[in-house]
Formats: structure tokens, C-alpha cells, sequence
């Protein structure tokens, strides 16, 4: 067995669009949706430097599995997202609660919040449901290869795709007409609350607004695509366009960009190495932010270096 | 000014943001189209493609099948199915399959509910401990929760053989007599390595019929041919041992006298080195758990890629290791 298999232009950049638009089409896809919705997110965390709130919250949902699995008795899907969103708001209101009430800063707090929460889970796991496999692994964290299988959703005779990708795609919208709804407010509290608060402003209704959306679409994506691709496309798509651009607007329109060009870069990729494909899109993704961290017209390493050299 | 700007702003977000949605509902429409296309041509001289999970189901579907099918198995050698991680041209090799087989009673995880989602829907997917009575099988936890380690005991696995064949005979009925009657001649052959089992077993001296190893995979072994059996980890490979479990064992190794203990190829060794260790006794050789062995290594004439040569070399070693 070779380390890399053989390399065919045909096999890497032809057939994917082609004959295997209905596998590795869908899963880019799908790819595409999770990363548009949490790029959506991540700009504001990555404004208001939450951007860990991600990973806090996709730790964290275990004791929400756990708590959900001692009340039902049973495995099933519903039960656990619903378990998994009540504990992803709760580590939300925890880290609000120990930052107002205490000295610790925002980003211990996170760390507090979710660590421990965490590891209330693996107790209970062991203490409660120690003979039967259950961890967010098995549970909850859904596979990318695994969603174009999925028997499609039907409207009338209207045939909608996988349920995973007709959920993101509800998401995707929802989240659309939502940020278009209260942007004015969303950007205002996020680059100034205290001026926020002085034009009447709702500054901890939209903080907890937001967190709610960042809980769902967590808790969503992980459901469909697993732990990896959510936590990465959280910050990738928002922390590309930041270093590409100051305004708000054109970082949002960027992250979208961002998405788009993670979910074909990591499609190709994973054809080619015929690996995971979720982590191939964020290798993907990360290379995108590797190329605008050096090309980036105003804050980029080559640019700068060309400028000082004209100067000296 | 600044609500000037802003309101500007969100006006041409809006608009922005629909046309986008727009263009997504397209994207998605004609995907959509693309997937409901059907594959799975049935050309009665062409070979049945199966496509298994785990290695033991696809070794049971090439003795069943014969000549007639071409099996591919998804984790190979060395992979623990309760972690394993879907590639992309797994996916393109379900897609294509004119028959999934897996193993069933959760032992492949959450795949296992794509798969019965899929079966309703029509595609041809089948469980091969699905026709086992329920009765037979070892309870693990609550809620029906069943063991899923089947394969340990070979008499129960030789009766999966029938809903293999009947799983391929829904596909090819036209072989259908060929894959039941190899599947009773396997049924005979394994009947031959049951009682060969039993009887290496009857070679351990009774006291010592004690297996302990890393994981909880040999409950049917142990329930078959009449060994206690003792895991330092539960069912799951997921959840750590905690220092008591291993207190305990270590005791319980001390008090009964047991000569050796056992590691797995897809489980981590370090827990059970250090009750080794502690408790002084030696490890014996390393047992196959959760997958076989690679394709083409033997154990005396036999290959450790088939699910004979995987019970073979696992049972010598527990024969030498205890004897």
C-alpha cells in the first residue's frame, strides 16, 4: 500500500463534478451550508473575541447527552440535540454568570465553564451509563460521508435532499433573515456596547440572542458533520475576511466566500488523498487563511514586505 | 450619520443576502435531482458487489457468496469499529453497492441508524445478527441494549450465515439455491471449528479458566466454551478504567492465581500492562477483538484475513497463555 495514492486530473478535479456530483457534490454541499451558517456566527464571536465560545459550547454538550439519555432511556436523535442545545445555552449563562459575579475575565470564564461542564459529563457517563456506549462520539457527532446515504425528504413530489442538509439549509436561511433583521443592532454591540447602551440599545438581549444562535447552529452542525468542521469553519471563514477587510459587510459577503472555497478545496483534497473529508476541508480551509495572511492587500506579509522595499 | 450609514448598510445586505438565498435554493434543487437518479444495475452474469463494515461480516459474505459476489470490506485490519471514520470513497462504494452488510446491535455506531433509515427507504441493507433470536444474545445494560461481540461465540456466527444468503438471495434470486446451500455447508464446516475450540479449551486445566482483557469483547467466548471472563474497560473502548477497576483487578488476578492476561490488536495496551505488572503475571500474546487480521499473514495453514484463522490463532494463545 502506497502512503499517497496515484494522483489523475481526471479522478481528482473532473469526476467530482461529474459522475460523483451525488457524493462528493452533496458532501461539499453540505460542507458549504455548516460553514456558511458558522462563518455567519463566528464574524461576530470573532469581534467580540469569543471565538473559543465554539469549542466551549461543542465540549460542554456532553452532560446535556448524558442528562438527556437518564430522562428518556433511549438513544434517539431528538432527545440528545434537545439535551445537547439546553447545555450549550447553559454553559452560555454560566460564563455570563461567572463574569458578571466574579473577577475572572471573559476567557477564563469560558475556560471555567466548559471544562467543568465537561467533565460533569464524563461522571455521569461513568456514574449512570457505565455498560452502554454512549459518548457524544457515537451519539451525536454525525459523519459527513454518512449524509449523502441518507433516504431524501420529500415536499409533495418535490425531492429536497438528505434531512441533514434540508435542516442546515432551514438554518442557513433562518440565520439569513435573522442577521438582516437585527444587523444595525448585532454590529453596534459588538463594536461599541457601551455606545450601544447610551442609544437605548438591548446590549444583553442580543449578546444572549446571539449566543442562542451560535448554541443552535453548534448544536445542528455537529449533529450533522461532527466536531471538526464546526469548530474550524467557527473561526476560518471569520478570521480570513477579518484579515482581509475592516468592514463589517464585506467580511460577512468574504466568510461566505471563505466557506465556498474550503468546501471545493477540501472535496479535491479529499478525493485525492481519499481521506476524511470534513478534516480535508478544514486543511482547505486553513490554507485559504494561510494565502490571505501573506497576500492580504492592506494588512498582508508579502504587500508589506514589496512597500518597505520601495521605501528603503 | 452613523444610522444613515447603517441603514444603508442593512438595506444592501438584504438584498445581497436574497439573492444569495436564492442562488442556494437553486444549488440546492439540482442536487437534489442529481441524487434521486437510482443506481444498482442487476446484470444476472456480472458479480454482486457487497459492501461490508467490519471484517468478519465481510468474511462471512465471501464464503456465502462464492464465485458470484465481489465483497469490500470498510475497516481493515487493526481499525475499532466503535471509532472509525468514514472516508470519501466509502461513501462512493456504499452509494454503489448493490448490497450492504453490517454487523448490527450497535456495534458500528451511529452508521447503523443511516442504515436501517436506508433499508426503509428501500435499498438493499441487511444485519446479519438481525436473524439471531433475541433470547441468545448477551444483555449489556439497560434498555434491550445487546452485546454486540457475536462473532466470539462460532456457532451463533455460523447461523448468521442465512441471513447472508437470504440477503444475497434478494439481490440475485436467480442463485439463490447456490448461496443457501453454501451456507449450510459453512454452517457444518464451523460446527467442525466449534467443537476444535472446545476441546483446546478443555486443554486449560478448570481453575484457570479465567480470561482478562483490556476491553469487553469476549462475553460470548466465555459463555460458549465455559471461561470466566474479566474486562478492565466496559463495553465501549471510550470510557477510561478507573483506579479502583484496576485495584480490583489486579486482586482478583492475585487471589484466583491467573497465569497470564491479554491484550487486544485495536485497543490501547497501557491500562492492563500495569495491572500485568502489578499483579506479576505475564502478558500473553495479543488477541484480535473487534477486527481480523491482515490478509495473507497464516497461522500454521491458515489466513489470518479470514474469520477461521482470526478464532484459530486467537484460541491458541489463550490455550498457551493459560495452560
Amino acid at each position: 500500500m502506497t502512503l499517497v495514492p496515484d494522483f489523475s486530473v481526471q479522478r481528482v478535479f473532473v469526476d467530482p463534478w461529474t459522475t460523483g456530483i451525488d457524493s462528493h457534490g452533496m458532501m461539499a454541499l453540505v460542507t458549504f451550508l455548516v460553514g456558511c451558517t458558522c462563518g455567519l456566527v463566528g464574524n461576530f464571536l470573532i469581534l467580540r473575541r469569543m471565538a473559543l465560545m465554539g469549542d466551549a459550547i461543542s465540549h460542554s454538550v456532553l452532560p446535556g447527552i448524558a442528562v438527556a439519555f437518564l430522562l428518556t432511556g433511549s438513544r434517539g436523535i431528538g432527545a440528545m440535540v434537545l439535551g445537547a442545545f439546553v447545555a450549550a445555552f447553559a454553559t452560555h449563562l454560566l460564563v455570563e454568570g461567572i463574569t458578571r459575579y466574579s473577577r475572572v475575565r471573559p476567557d477564563a470564564a469560558i475556560g471555567i465553564a466548559f471544562s467543568t461542564l465537561f467533565a460533569l459529563g464524563v461522571v455521569l457517563v461513568a456514574v449512570f451509563a457505565d455498560r452502554v456506549d454512549l459518548d457524544q462520539d457515537c451519539v451525536l457527532n454525525g459523519e459527513l460521508p454518512m449524509i449523502p446515504l441518507e433516504p431524501p425528504v420529500h415536499l409533495g413530489s418535490l425531492s429536497l435532499g438528505p434531512p441533514p442538509l434540508v435542516r442546515l439549509a432551514g438554518l442557513l436561511v433562518a440565520s439569513v433573515l435573522l442577521l438582516a433583521l437585527f444587523y444595525k443592532e448585532l454590529l453596534l454591540t459588538s463594536f461599541d456596547p457601551g455606545l450601544a447602551a447610551a442609544l437605548g440599545l438591548p446590549v444583553s438581549a442580543v449578546h444572549h440572542g446571539l449566543m442562542l444562535w451560535l448554541a443552535l447552529a453548534v448544536v445542528a452542525s455537529f449533529e450533522a458533520v461532527g466536531a471538526i468542521l464546526v469548530i474550524a469553519l467557527l473561526i476560518l471563514p471569520g478570521a480570513t475576511a477579518a484579515i482581509l477587510t475592516e468592514r463589517m459587510v464585506p467580511r460577512l459577503v468574504l466568510g461566505v466566500v471563505h466557506a465556498a472555497l474550503s468546501a471545493i478545496g477540501g472535496m479535491h483534497l479529499s478525493v485525492a488523498l481519499d481521506c476524511s473529508p470534513a478534516g480535508a476541508s478544514v486543511v482547505a480551509g486553513g490554507a485559504w487563511f494561510t494565502l490571505a495572511w501573506l497576500f492580504s492587500p492592506t494588512a498582508g506579509w508579502v504587500p508589506r514586505w514589496w512597500r518597505s522595499r520601495g521605501a528603503a | 450619520m452613523l444610522g444613515c450609514f447603517l441603514s444603508a448598510a442593512s438595506a444592501w445586505l438584504r438584498l445581497r443576502l436574497l439573492v444569495s438565498v436564492d442562488v442556494v435554493l437553486r444549488l440546492l434543487g439540482f442536487l437534489m435531482a442529481a441524487t434521486l437518479a437510482a443506481r444498482g444495475g442487476d446484470g444476472a452474469g456480472t458479480l454482486v458487489s457487497v459492501c461490508a463494515t467490519v471484517g468478519m461480516v465481510a468474511d462471512l459474505a465471501r464464503e456465502v457468496g462464492g464465485p458470484q459476489v465481489a465483497v469490500h470490506a470498510l475497516m481493515g485490519p487493526g481499525v475499532d469499529p466503535h471509532l472509525y471514520r468514514a472516508t470519501a470513497s466509502d461513501l462512493v462504494r456504499l452509494q454503489r453497492a448493490d448490497l450492504i452488510l453490517y454487523s448490527g446491535l450497535h456495534l458500528e455506531g451511529r452508521m447503523q441508524e443511516t442504515f436501517e433509515r436506508l433499508r426503509r427507504s428501500g435499498r438493499r441493507v441487511a444485519a446479519v445478527t438481525d436473524g439471531l433470536a433475541r433470547d441468545r444474545l448477551i444483555n449489556a445494560g439497560g434498555e434491550g441494549q445487546k452485546d454486540p461481540h457475536v462473532w466470539f461465540d462460532v456457532r451463533l456466527w455460523a447461523d448468521c450465515a442465512d441471513a447472508v444468503a437470504e440477503a444475497l438471495a434478494g439481490v440475485r434470486p436467480a442463485s439463490a439455491e447456490a448461496f443457501r446451500s453454501r451456507a449450510s455447508e459453512l454452517k457444518r464446516r464451523w460446527d467442525g471449528l466449534d467443537r476444535w475450540v472446545r476441546g483446546r479449551v478443555e486443554e486449560i486445566p478448570p481453575t484457570r479458566r479465567i480470561l482478562v482483557t483490556s476491553h469487553d469483547a469476549f462475553g460470548y467466548f466465555g459463555r460458549a466454551y465455559g471461561m470466566q471472563v474479566v474486562a478492565l474497560q466496559g463495553i465501549s473502548t471510550v470510557t477510561e478504567a478507573g483506579l479502583a477497576d484496576m485495584a480490583q483487578l489486579t486482586d482478583f488476578i492475585r487471589s484466583k492465581g491467573v497465569p497470564a492476561v491479554f491484550l487486544e490488536s485495536s485497543v490501547s495496551p497501557a491500562g492492563l500492562q500495569r495491572i500485568a505488572k502489578d499483579a506479576g503475571v505475564r502478558r500473553g500474546g495479543e488477541l484480535f477483538s473487534d477486527a481480523l487480521g491482515t490478509p495473507g499473514q497464516k497461522h500454521g495453514p491458515f489466513d489470518l484475513g479470514t474469520y477461521e484463522g482470526m478464532i484459530r490463532r486467537n484460541v491458541d494463545r489463550i490455550v498457551e497463555g493459560l495452560k
